[in-house]
């Protein structure tokens, strides 16, 4: 080899790294940062094959498959807010998860939080979208004619309200004032939608197409996925970013984007110091599969942007660096900061 | 009869037939009437159809035939988002239910598809005979209105700008041959 080569390349590494190793340093910092906070709840591909719940600490570490079923594929696992129960829907095995029908599907079952004393709480396709409500005690169901609140213990429809062009992904405040989901409205689709609880009245939060929004524990801001139009990258189709406002659409902010990547799953720790999200060269995130990386950022660290990202760059010129450390493959994550599992 | 021997000399034997029509009035034939003949070949082979079945008269609150006068813009080809689009249609006969306005807008479900499979959880219980959507084609469609109320995904409506009212949800589409 060329002598002249020879020293590009040793300098090409003294110079790299240092710069790849202070990005390893930071990001097992912020690992360590959270490792004691609680559990990570997410579905991911398990050694049977099928989509499994997993605990793990927010780190990554202590990974517990808390159902193991070789007969269903269980997903979206959500904590009650009293974290002692969490609800997700199970289908058949070999059945696809659909990253937007997965709602629409399979039984709604609920569990202890660490995955014992299951109940199967309705038949194939009932209860569609159900979320937990705020005091846990009644679901919030998406049906094709209306938005539902159902007793759990009784089973009964307590109330009923107009949907008004929500069609997927409905989740209620931890106040109980608002819903938050994705749906039609003048005549635009994908659009992210607030209503609230008591009037029914409705506004927008999102006027770029969005989707998977999630509530902040503040009950006012809403983390959610985004591809704006006329992005010129990814052959005009764009990148899926990741993004927070408030409940009435104002104060818009990017968390994290990084052009060859779409980002989804973002859901917020408990504390609201810490993001999780996805980020996966395929749109969708990756359910139709095995799920996508899961990554953890500090909301400090909002807006961030990777990668060479040069349209983003220009759009966001003072976005930073933030670190984002990798936490494992899966799918629609969830926080708690209690302690569900007694560790030996 | 009406055929020449051509008396080749290894003895091979072709045979001619005759050309009684002159080259210019064959070249005219094949490039008009050729054409015509085929037109008329298939629409002779679809016999009339009105569309009716059991399913267009009995599901959905309305029942219409109507004309496809529009469909604006492109229907997106992306298979990882489903759609219903809507399309403008010229009302020609209401047969159920009392529609007032001459024109309607109607949400189609998956229109890249035939209307036999697009049926899923999003939709409920759709379909038809119709394959394909071509504007001035006929259609007799079972709806429903309003759309919202009906089917659980995205509407994409190039009419938001000029439409605000009520747009219907296609239940059964089936394609009418006069």
């Amino acid at each position: 080899m060329h002598t002249a080569v020879r020293i590009c390349i040793i300098l090409s590494v003294l110079v790299g790294t240092p710069s790849l190793w202070a990005q390893d340093q930071a990001a097992t910092e912020l690992l360590h940062e959270v490792a004691s906070k609680g559990w990570i709840a997410y579905n991911a591909r398990s050694e049977n094959g099928t989509w499994d719940l997993f605990l793990s600490r927010p780190d990554g570490s202590h990974r517990l498959n808390i159902t193991n079923t070789p007969d269903y594929e269980e997903v979206a696992p959500r904590f009650s807010p009293d974290n002692t129960r969490i609800l997700y829907r199970r289908l058949l095995q070999g059945k696809p998860i659909n990253h937007d029908l997965w709602g629409f599907e399979g039984e709604l079952c609920i569990s202890d939080s660490d995955g014992n004393n299951l109940q199967v709480i309705g038949k194939d396709g009932e209860y569609p979208w159900a979320s937990w409500s705020p005091d846990g005690k009644q679901i919030l169901c998406l049906t094709r004619k209306a938005i539902q609140i159902v007793d759990l213990a009784t089973k009964k429809v307590l109330r009923e309200f107009p949907r008004q062009g929500i069609y997927q992904q409905l989740f209620w405040s931890p106040d109980g004032k608002w819903l938050i989901g994705t749906g039609n409205v003048q005549g635009k689709n994908w659009r992210v939608v607030r209503i609230n609880a008591e009037s029914g009245e409705l506004n927008v939060v999102t006027l770029t197409q969005s989707c998977t929004p999630d509530w902040f524990p503040d009950s006012v801001r809403v983390i959610y996925s985004t591809r704006p139009e006329n992005q010129k990258s990814n052959k005009g189709y764009g990148w899926t970013q990741l993004f927070f406002a408030d409940g009435n659409g104002e104060n818009p902010q990017l968390i994290y984007a990084e052009e060859g990547y779409h980002v989804y799953g973002g859901t917020v720790s408990p504390d609201a110091k810490y993001v999780l999200f996805t980020k996966f060269p395929d749109d969708g995130g990756g359910a139709e599969g095995s799920g996508a990386p899961v990554y953890l950022m500090r909301m400090a660290d909002a807006p961030t942007i990777h990668g060479e990202s040069p349209e983003l760059r220009s759009q966001y010129p003072s976005a930073k660096n933030g670190t984002i450390a990798h936490l494992f493959q899966g799918w629609e994550p969830c926080w708690t900061y209690a302690e569900i599992i007694k560790e030996k | 009869m009406g055929t020449l021997l051509d008396i080749r000399g290894n003895n091979q034997r072709k045979v001619v037939f005759p050309n009684p029509i002159p080259l210019a009035l064959s070249g005219l034939l094949l490039a008009g009437l050729l054409p015509m003949l085929v037109l008329c070949l298939l629409s002779c082979g679809q016999k009339p159809d009105s569309g009716e079945d059991a399913k267009v008269t009995s599901m959905g609150s309305y029942e219409v035939t109507a004309k496809l006068a529009e469909i604006r813009g492109e229907f997106p080809d992306d298979p990882l988002y489903d759609y219903a689009y809507l399309m403008k249609y010229e009302i020609l006969q209401v047969h159920r239910g009392i529609i007032d306005s001459n024109v309607i807008y109607v949400g189609h479900y998956k229109p890249l598809k035939p209307r036999d499979g697009v049926a899923d959880v999003r939709s409920g219980e759709i379909g038809g005979n119709l394959k394909t959507f071509r504007v001035g084609d006929i259609h007799r469609m079972a709806l429903e209105v309003p759309i919202e109320d009906y089917f659980l995904g995205g509407i994409m409506n190039p009419y938001s700008e000029e439409y605000s009212g009520p747009v219907h949800w296609a239940v059964w589409t089936n394609l009418v041959i006069q």
